[in-house]
């Protein structure tokens, strides 16, 4: 292993920071919102005056709690989350507990496993649901999104007593803005060859991106931009790889540790935690509703049909990262990226990329067998 | 030069000697709980046979799913690529490959010796050996009597479940309903051989295959195989050895190598 870069540091001391801060503005009255997914955007949350954590959970040791309830065939992050709820609602200590931190959580219409685990959700915790529109190019949709916007804004000002103008929306929009340039600027850095970070090492940053508050998350992204530019810091190498799929939440750093123990080297991930997250800005210069129904809906996610812009950003990513193979990741049971696999594996046969689909929960059962699919991909690709 | 391929399989342990690009000798052997003692007794064995000393042995190549544990080895590469290495050795006009060993199934695509893709079996013991070998246990017979057993019948029986644990109750309720036991060994055989065509069409593999690994060596599945394929299968004449083959021959500085592990 490389030798590690000191500002990474500041990202594992970060989270007591953020645990103190969030319990000091809960008792002085703030209200927190959890959210599970990129669909809910920040800036209404922030606007009206509230905090935000993401509950997306990626430990395996709440699974069996989720079991008593749910499905075992469901994926993994819905019974992880669900886990920890259950847990955290029962008095248990196995999760980290910030579900006792959130007064609401801002829940969304995406894949069926969780639209329906959050019907469960209102026995442990107020859950608010925003409806998305299932085909997002359609010329309905758009409107549709954007009046459930502003009902959601609604929710958000009834919640926190405050009124949510343009003028705070627009601020919160150019500050989240400034963490996606930032964002932009960190994984630019990664398309040197040699890249200067491993990929696990800036998925642990990324993942950190749903706990922090964004002023102490761009400290983080900024200082850790200015040492890799200016700190010639040892290079990662091995094989590029670009791990395209489902998110990886907090606790699940599996195929990245996998890809990169086998001597290969992550350089971009197309996920919910990678470039999903910030890769398109939110247009300033327009009516702030407007621009935020825009940007949103564009999130190239598997849960809406048709997807083809989720195929070209994957090829496109793969060329300006210059990939020498995709990992394409998903969670078992993960049935919108599990399908969409085929079309994305058509497309990058058709540019000559390799590809290497991997199925995987959280558990430790099958990284053996995983390395073994890697072990083969890396010689092949050499 | 002279190397030896390992291929430290999940079932089986398999080695091959070569004096440059002849194979001087190759043993076969159950791994039972140790990767290595498998490994090293049928190296012992093999050198013995030989008529050669240890030390001339330049180049130790492992593979296999324990390939990492065999300490004496100087690289370990993957069974992927091996495989491909000794199909390619063997048959150079091969453009994929089934594998079917004890714990996983895979199709290999080659080209000129050099993977271009491949695909293995999820995981868990459907289309595997294992899969053969806990359902012949509940027929009450070894597994290659199986393979034969099935050749005999005309009445395949349906065996619908691809869980081998499910797959064998079914067999046990397909013996308490009275069907014949050839009837439920061709449903068997039936059943893996499906799965296994229904990976090799995924990858769009229509013609010039090779059939390796442990169940290569079950008549039954070849014929069932190449039923459903409707093509000829290349199967090697120790179709087990082909990865400690490749092993061996990546040993020997052919290819350009990967990272290896």
């Amino acid at each position: 292993m490389p030798t590690s870069l000191s500002s990474l540091d500041y990202f594992r001391d970060s989270y007591e920071v953020r645990l103190a801060q969030l319990n000091e503005k809960r008792r002085k009255g703030t209200k927190i919102v959890g959210t599970f997914c990129l669909f809910v955007p920040d800036e209404i949350i922030f606007a009206a005056g509230a905090d935000r954590i993401v509950l997306c959970g990626g430990r395996t040791d709440t699974i069996h709690l989720a079991e008593q309830y749910l499905p075992r065939n469901i994926c993994p992050l819905i019974k992880s989350s669900f886990g920890a709820i259950v847990d955290a609602c029962c008095g248990g200590n196995l999760s980290c507990p910030h579900i006792q931190l959130v007064d609401v959580v801002v829940a969304e219409a995406t894949c069926d496993g969780k639209k329906k685990m959050y019907e469960i959700l209102p026995e442990y915790v107020p859950t608010y649901v925003l409806d998305l529109p299932q085909k997002p190019e359609s010329s309905e949709a758009i409107d549709y999104f954007l009046a459930e916007l502003r009902k959601f804004g609604g929710f958000m000002e009834k919640l926190t007593g405050n009124v949510l103008t343009d003028e705070v929306l627009k601020r919160e929009i150019q500050s989240s803005n400034e963490t996606r340039k930032l964002l932009r600027r960190l994984f630019d850095l990664r398309k040197l060859d040699p890249p200067p970070i491993l990929g696990s090492e800036i998925l642990s940053v990324m993942q950190k991106q749903f706990f922090l508050a964004p002023d102490q998350f761009r400290q983080g992204i900024s200082r850790l931009c200015e040492e890799l530019e200016n700190v010639i810091p040892e290079p990662r190498s091995g094989r590029r790889i670009m791990i395209s799929g489902c998110p990886m939440a907090a606790g699940n750093t599996k195929m990245s540790d996998i890809i990169e123990q086998k001597g290969g080297v992550t350089v971009v991930e197309e996920s919910c935690t990678g470039t999903r997250s910030f890769w398109d800005l939110v247009d300033e210069n327009r009516n702030p509703w407007d621009a935020l129904a825009e940007r949103y809906l564009e999130i190239p996610c598997a849960c809406m049909t048709p997807n083809d812009r989720r195929v070209a950003r994957i090829v496109d990513l793969a060329k300006q990262y210059n990939v020498d193979g995709v990992v394409y990741y998903t969670l078992q049971f993960c049935h919108a990226y599990n399908i969409e696999r085929l079309r994305v594996q058509q497309a990058l046969k058709k540019e000559k990329i390799p590809m290497l689909a991997i199925e995987s929960d959280y558990g430790d059962s099958d990284i053996e067998q995983i390395g073994v699919r890697i072990d083969a991909f890396l010689e092949m690709i050499s | 030069m002279i190397t030896l391929g390992i291929d430290a399989g999940a079932a089986t342990t398999k080695t091959v000697l070569l004096i440059d690009r002849e194979i001087a000798g190759y043993r076969v052997s159950n791994t039972a709980f140790d990767f290595l003692t498998a490994a090293k007794d049928l190296f012992s064995e093999l050198i013995a046979a030989s008529h050669i000393d240890e030390n001339q042995v330049e180049n130790i190549y492992a593979t296999g799913y324990g390939r990492n544990t065999i300490i004496f080895a100087n690289k370990a590469i993957s069974e992927i690529t091996a495989h491909a290495k000794g199909v390619y050795f063997l048959f150079p006009e091969v453009r994929g490959i089934i594998d079917v060993g004890g714990q996983d199934s895979k199709i290999i695509i080659v080209e000129n010796g050099n993977v271009t893709d491949f695909l293995m079996n999820d995981k868990c013991a459907a289309g595997t050996g294992k899969f053969l070998e806990y359902t012949a246990k509940a027929l009450e017979v070894s597994i290659n009597d199986l393979g034969v057993l099935a050749l005999s019948s005309n009445h395949p029986a349906a065996i619908t479940s691809m869980c081998t644990v499910f797959a064998e109750s079914e067999v046990i309720s397909l013996r308490a309903r009275g069907i014949a036991k050839e009837d439920i060994a061709a449903g068997l055989v039936s059943s893996i051989a499906q799965r296994i065509v229904v990976m090799t069409k995924r990858m769009g593999l229509k013609e010039s295959i090779a059939f390796v690994g442990g169940v290569a060596k079950n008549v039954g599945m070849k014929v069932e195989l190449e039923k459903e394929l409707g093509i000829d299968l290349f199967v090697p004449f120790e179709p087990q050895i082909t990865g400690a083959l490749g092993a061996a021959l990546v040993a020997q500085g052919i290819w350009r190598e990967g990272p290896g592990s």
